[in-house]
């Protein structure tokens, strides 16, 4: 039984950063309809840009927070200059514009980092090997307390914004239609931008706990965090925030269960392949996601 | 508005357009399908671009956007509605205010417009999307109205709805024309019903005007009426 809890508590931490990622995907999605292949390699820079300022002596949890920062002016800068104007033309264009940018973004770490030894990201939390708390007799260790913690908690602030603020009903309204949103004189421009930026932001502080956790970075850094968030996002459905949690933290799990109490035919090597199988078969049967809207209106 | 063009990419749909609505006037804009009515409502409200003239009380707005449009007084209820399906009734009306700032007053209009639409007011907190066509045009004019305009453009909004309900919509703008003085720019299929609300009308062809006048000498115009009045 402690081996159950132990898979389901780490699954859970694990899972957390995928959601945190994928949220950052639906919050594009909802906003402008389109996936962001690059969303990965954002959060990649990002995590290097984290581990910029706290080389040069930022205490980590600020570094984090600039992070977070840089990653929000990333995301808005993205979607003003490179986005908005292909987007008006064509959408698949804004498809290979991603893939782009994904491919750009990966160089670009190799390039300015890449010669360096390895660099160690330290993580956010105490992750000695006896900081851990029995629980039902399984290790959580305080690391993947911390983790789980800090990616609710940001979760519930998103929450919070999309559905108590002023500016959430901005972004809920251009999700919901953009023409009539700027016909009731909402900034629609601002507003797309700012979707950019947000999941950008969210996308670094997922980076920034996966690296702690992984404490080496490297140009693959998220690949797999970004196949797993996209598991996610499509189970969730691309449009629900909430889908995308459940979606994740499901998906956390289930890996670490699949790998653990099947190590002969799954183990590590083969559970990505059973995320992209359930991006598969979701898309197959239930192509808007179990929680995703499959816009229905009476006219 | 003096010498209006507009049109989509390379194609010029309105050639020259002059067209005043003064305070406190319904006017109506009589015309077939593709003439550019609902072109010329998009363009005053800046959704596509424009060449000529557009001032509201002496101010040109021309090259102004939609959206600071909205906060200078003009609120544009779109063909087809365009309420947000996704959001409920209320937040709905909460979007329309949001160049506003004042939360209590924003709140006190709400309930004045629940109180004008008392359907609406039973479905507060259902989806827009759920609602009756009807229901959503009266939700589209309420949310419009929620910025305070000086001018509302209302483009069709009797289409898709049953006579009985059509007939409520226009009462409605009735009254706020009347009680409110809100002047009105007003796109309409159904000719006999737009002009028994109407001051003045305009009949627009192929992207000009080719006739306009009061309510009255539109309506005894005989040729017009063969055409557009269908008697």
């Amino acid at each position: 039984m402690e081996r159950f809890f132990q898979y389901v508590f780490d699954g859970l931490s694990f899972g957390a950063i995928y959601a945190l990622l994928a949220l950052g995907l639906v919050v594009v999605f909802r906003g402008t309809g389109h996936l962001n292949f690059a969303q990965g390699e954002m959060a990649m820079i990002c995590t290097f840009v984290v581990w910029q300022f706290h080389d040069w002596g930022v205490p980590l949890v600020l570094a984090v927070v600039l992070g977070m920062v840089v990653g929000f002016a990333l995301g808005a800068g993205v979607e003003a200059t490179l986005i908005r104007g292909v987007a008006k033309k064509s959408q698949a264009g804004v498809f290979v514009v991603s893939i782009a940018l994904f491919l750009g973004l990966n160089s670009l770490a190799a390039m300015v980092w890449g010669n360096l030894p390895p660099e160690q990201l330290p993580s956010l939390f105490p992750d000695e090997p006896v900081d851990f708390q029995r629980i039902f007799g399984a290790v959580w260790r305080y690391e993947y307390i911390g983790v789980l913690v800090v990616a609710l908690v940001l979760m519930g602030l998103l929450f919070l914004l999309f559905a108590k603020t002023k500016f959430g009903l901005a972004m809920r309204a251009v999700a919901s239609n953009p023409e009539s949103a700027k016909l009731a004189g909402i900034p629609t421009s601002l507003v797309l931008a700012s979707s950019w930026g947000i999941a950008s932001a969210m996308g670094a502080l997922s980076g920034s706990l996966w690296g702690g956790i992984v404490g080496e970075l490297g140009a693959g850094l998220m690949f797999t965090v970004f196949i797993y968030a996209s598991a996610a996002a499509t189970l969730g459905g691309f449009d629900s925030p909430g889908g995308a949690v459940i979606a994740g933290l499901s998906i956390g799990v289930g890996e670490q269960l699949l790998a653990g109490y099947f190590p002969g035919w799954i183990g590590q090597e083969m559970k990505l392949s059973v995320a992209l199988i359930t991006i598969f078969v979701v898309l197959l049967f239930k192509p808007s996601g179990l929680f995703g809207s499959a816009k229905v209106e009476r006219v | 508005m003096r010498g209006l063009t507009a049109g989509y990419g390379a194609v010029e749909v309105l050639h020259g357009i002059d067209l005043d609505v003064e305070d406190g006037e319904i006017v109506v804009i009589l015309g077939a399908n593709g003439a550019g009515k609902t072109t010329t409502m998009r363009a005053v409200s800046g959704m596509i671009a424009r060449t000529g003239t557009v001032e509201l009380s002496g101010v040109d707005i021309a090259r102004t956007g939609a959206e600071k449009l909205v906060r200078l007084g003009i609120a544009h209820v779109p063909q087809g509605r365009g309420t947000f399906a996704e959001l409920s009734v209320i937040d709905n009306l909460r979007t329309g205010a949001y160049s506003r700032t004042s939360r209590a007053e924003v709140d006190a209009d709400i309930d004045r417009w629940f109180g004008v639409f008392p359907r609406l007011a039973e479905r507060r907190d259902q989806r827009a999307g759920s609602l009756s066509g009807g229901e959503q045009q009266m939700l589209a004019i309420a949310r419009a109205l929620m910025s305070r305009p000086r001018l509302l453009l209302c483009d069709e909004p009797s289409l898709g709805l049953a006579p009985l309900i059509t007939q409520e919509v226009f009462d409605v703008l009735r009254r706020l024309n009347s009680e409110d003085g809100l002047s009105v720019l007003l796109v309409e299929q159904n000719a006999n019903l737009a002009l028994r609300v109407a001051s003045r009308v305009y009949l627009l062809e192929t992207g000009t005007v080719v006739a306009s006048g009061t309510a009255a000498e539109i309506s005894s115009d005989d040729s017009i009426r063969k055409a557009y009045l269908g008697a």
